[in-house]
């Protein structure tokens, strides 16, 4: 998510155009985030929706010190978590929709793209974790944000943090190894059929 | 050397979350066992897969952006800035004042309020003396 300061501010001085074109750039940012957070595509967009509505009434406050999408990303994890926090317990999330199809929207180079395949893989594995797992880790590991941050935006303590972290992040290599060797078993017996055919 | 028992729970950690014991400790045991400075790599390696995630999107749902511009054009004040605002604010104080001054003084100048219109005129009845029986009497 590439955003000019001129765009900001030009948005912070009351520029119509300017806001839109904020929007446009970063609108698929906030609702990826959104949905890693809150599992849901029709909460996500909820969510969308109400960070920029925060976002008009604070931009004004922005002061520049960090990245605005540093910004930007704390707001879409306060407002989800607001909406996490209202939202019955209709359903039981164990494992949030995995996104349909996510794109990097920087160009790959080579050493890259390997990690970018491994991302996408685990898109899905992220979000089959349980919910409380699933936040801390999209928060510190994928957004990067400081073990207080996440513990202060989920109402967690710093110990408890650290614990759902070292949980997520073992069963997510649990998984991955467990699908890699999947497909290493799946390829190498595709292999063996096709052999004896040919 | 430390026992993969106790270095196992150090092994999923970003080097800042570890105090400096605990990152020496995972290291020297991770240089002199095979079987963690496997696991070590694969953490590391899923650490750097997941910090990529950061800068892949998902498309939402068509209308979602559409959605978020109409709610923002409703929402929108035009002018978000504290000090354009106060300022907006200050103006608008001074405005109102001026107004209220205005409408003050014109006013007085107007005079007092007009008379309301009188009330028409009842009919007076004289106060006459009424014969009483007790009157009659005494004459």
């Amino acid at each position: 998510m590439e955003v000019d300061r001129e765009l900001v501010e030009a948005a912070q001085a009351g520029d119509r155009w300017a806001l839109e074109e904020l929007v446009r750039r970063t609108h698929r940012s906030v609702y990826t985030c959104a949905l890693r957070l809150v599992g849901n595509p029709d909460d996500a967009a909820d969510v969308t929706q109400d960070v920029y509505l925060r976002v008009v009434r604070k931009l004004g406050g922005f002061r520049h010190e960090a990245a605005f999408s540093t910004w930007l990303n704390r707001v879409t994890t306060n407002v989800a978590m607001s909406t996490l926090k209202r939202r019955t317990r209709r359903f039981a999330v164990e494992g949030a929709a995995v996104p349909a199809d996510t794109r990097d929207p920087a160009p790959e180079p080579a050493e890259r793209a390997e990690a970018v395949a491994l991302a996408r893989r685990l898109e899905g594995l992220v979000a089959g974790l349980p919910e409380g797992q699933r936040q801390v880790l999209v928060l510190r590991d994928i957004y990067g944000q400081s073990t207080e941050e996440v513990a202060n935006a989920m109402g967690l303590t710093p110990g408890a943090v650290k614990v759902r972290l070292f949980r997520a992040r073992e069963r997510l290599k649990a998984e991955l190894e467990s699908a890699e060797g999947g497909q290493v078993v799946a390829l190498a017996g595709r292999r063996r059929a096709t052999g004896r055919r040919s | 050397m430390t026992s993969c028992h106790s270095i196992r729970p150090l092994l999923p950690a970003r080097a800042e979350e570890l105090t400096v014991f605990e990152s020496r400790s995972r290291a020297d045991h991770v240089a002199a066992c095979a079987r963690c400075a496997t696991e070590a790599a694969a953490y590391s390696r899923l650490g750097h897969a997941l910090a990529v995630m950061a800068n892949l999107e998902v498309d939402p749902a068509d209308g979602t952006l559409e959605r978020v511009l109409v709610a923002i054009g409703r929402r929108r004040t035009g002018v978000t800035d504290p000090r354009l605002l106060a300022a907006a604010g200050s103006a608008g104080a001074l405005v109102a004042t001026v107004v209220v001054a205005r409408a003050v003084r014109h006013r007085r100048q107007a005079g007092p309020p007009a008379r309301p219109a009188p009330r028409p005129r009842r009919l007076r009845i004289p106060h006459l003396p009424v014969p009483t029986p007790a009157l009659a009497r005494a004459k």
